[in-house]
C-alpha cells in the first residue's frame, strides 16, 4: 500500500478521535471550548474521518478493481497536501469565528475533492483506452 | 512482553549479559530494562524473586534464567515469548473473520434503525429533539460499524501486515454498542449523562480500532 495512502487513513484515524474528543468535551461542558463546536465536530467527522478513509481505501482499490494504474499518483499527492491545508483551517475558522478562513479551508478542501475525482474518473475512463495493466 | 535483566554493580559478568539481551531484545521488538539490585526496584524483585544469583533474567515478570547466556541461548529463551507475541496478531483470510461479519451486520441493522427514525422527523413529525439521536445512529451506528468491518478486513489484505485480534476486535465491538446504544437512547429519554456516556464509550471504541489497525499502516521493523 502507498505510504501517501497509509497517511490518508492514519490521519483519518486522529482526526476521528479528535472530533470525538471535542464533541464529548462540548457534551461536558459547552463553554470549554468556543466557536462554533457542533460545526467543527460535523466536519471533522466527515471530512476528516469518513472522507480521509475513502481517500485512502479508494486510491488503493479502485485502480486494482479496474486493472489500471492510478492516472496520476502527483495529482494523489496534491490532494493529500490541499485536504490536510484545507480543514484545519476550516476547523481555525469556525472556532475562531473567522469566516474568511472557513472559506479559505473550504476552497482547499475543495480542491482535494476535485483533484481526487478527476484522478478517479480519468483512472476508470483509461481503461477504454488500451493502457497498461500493470499496477504497482 | 518485556525483558528485565537484574544486575549488579559489583558482578564482573553483568555487562556482557546486558550486551546478550540488549541486542535480543532489539533484534526480536521485544522492550528492555536493566534493574539495579541494589536499587529499591531491584531489591524487591529480588525478594519476591528470593535471587540469590545475578545477572538474572526476566521475561514477563517471570525468571527464566540466572548466569551469562550465548546469543543462541537467548534465542531458544525467547522462542515461548516470541510464539505468544504472534498469536497475538493475525493475518486475515479472505473471507470474512467472524468480528468482521458481525460489525458488518450490525451496521445493517443500525442503517435501518436509522433510516426509520430519521424519516418519522422528516415526514411525520417535526424536526424535533430527537433528530441526533438518529443522525449519530447513521454516522456512527452505519458508518462507523461499516468503516470498522471493512477496514479490518481490507487494510491487513492491501498491506500484508497482521491486526491485533484476540479480545481485541470484541472489546472495540462491545464499546461501540454500548456507546451507540447509550448515546441514543440518552437523547431519546432526556438522560444528559447517558449522552455523555454513550459518547465516551464510542470514542474509546474508535481508540481500541486506532490502536488494532496502526501496526497494519506501520508496522514495526524487523
Amino acid at each position: 500500500m502507498h505510504k501517501r495512502n497509509r497517511l490518508f487513513v492514519s490521519i483519518a484515524l486522529v482526526y476521528g478521535l479528535l472530533g470525538g474528543l471535542i464533541a464529548i468535551v462540548r457534551l461536558i461542558d459547552p463553554s470549554l471550548i468556543p466557536g462554533n463546536v457542533p460545526r467543527a465536530h460535523g466536519h471533522i467527522m466527515l471530512l476528516g474521518f469518513i472522507l480521509m478513509t475513502i481517500y485512502g481505501i479508494a486510491l488503493h482499490v479502485l485502480p486494482r478493481f479496474g486493472g489500471f494504474p492510478l492516472y496520476s499518483e502527483q495529482m494523489a499527492d496534491w490532494q493529500l497536501y490541499l485536504a490536510n491545508a484545507g480543514l484545519p483551517l476550516m476547523i481555525a475558522g469556525w472556532l475562531g469565528w473567522r469566516d474568511m478562513l472557513v472559506m479559505a479551508g473550504g476552497v482547499l478542501t475543495y480542491g482535494a475533492i476535485v483533484l481526487f475525482g478527476l484522478n478517479m474518473i480519468l483512472t476508470v475512463r483509461a481503461g477504454g483506452r488500451g493502457r497498461a495493466l500493470h499496477v504497482q | 512482553m518485556k525483558i528485565e535483566l537484574i544486575v549488579s554493580g559489583s558482578c564482573p559478568f553483568c555487562l556482557e549479559a546486558e550486551k546478550v539481551w540488549r541486542a535480543a531484545a532489539a533484534d526480536h521488538g521485544f522492550e528492555f530494562s536493566v534493574v539495579d539490585i541494589v536499587q529499591p526496584e531491584g531489591a524487591a524483585l529480588a525478594q519476591r524473586l528470593n535471587l540469590q544469583t545475578v545477572p538474572a533474567l526476566l521475561i514477563g515478570g517471570k525468571l527464566r534464567a540466572v548466569g551469562v547466556q550465548s546469543p543462541e541461548e537467548a534465542l531458544t529463551l525467547l522462542l515461548p515469548a516470541r510464539q505468544e507475541a504472534h498469536d497475538r496478531m493475525q493475518q486475515m483470510g479472505f473471507a470474512f473473520s467472524r468480528d468482521n461479519r458481525w460489525f458488518i451486520l450490525a451496521a445493517q441493522a443500525y442503517l435501518m434503525l436509522a433510516g426509520l427514525g430519521l424519516l418519522m422527523n422528516g415526514s411525520f413529525l417535526s424536526d424535533n429533539a430527537a433528530r441526533p439521536a438518529f443522525l449519530h445512529l447513521f454516522t456512527l451506528g452505519f458508518m462507523l460499524f461499516m468503516i470498522y468491518g471493512l477496514a479490518s478486513h481490507m487494510l491487513p489484505r492491501f498491506t500484508g501486515n497482521p491486526i491485533r485480534e484476540g479480545a481485541w476486535p470484541w472489546l472495540q465491538m462491545g464499546l461501540a454498542h454500548c456507546g451507540v446504544i447509550g448515546y441514543v437512547v440518552g437523547y431519546l429519554a432526556g438522560r444528559h449523562t447517558l449522552i455523555v456516556v454513550g459518547a465516551v464509550l464510542t470514542w474509546l471504541s474508535l481508540a481500541t480500532f486506532t490502536f488494532r489497525v496502526w501496526p497494519v499502516l506501520w508496522p514495526e521493523e524487523a
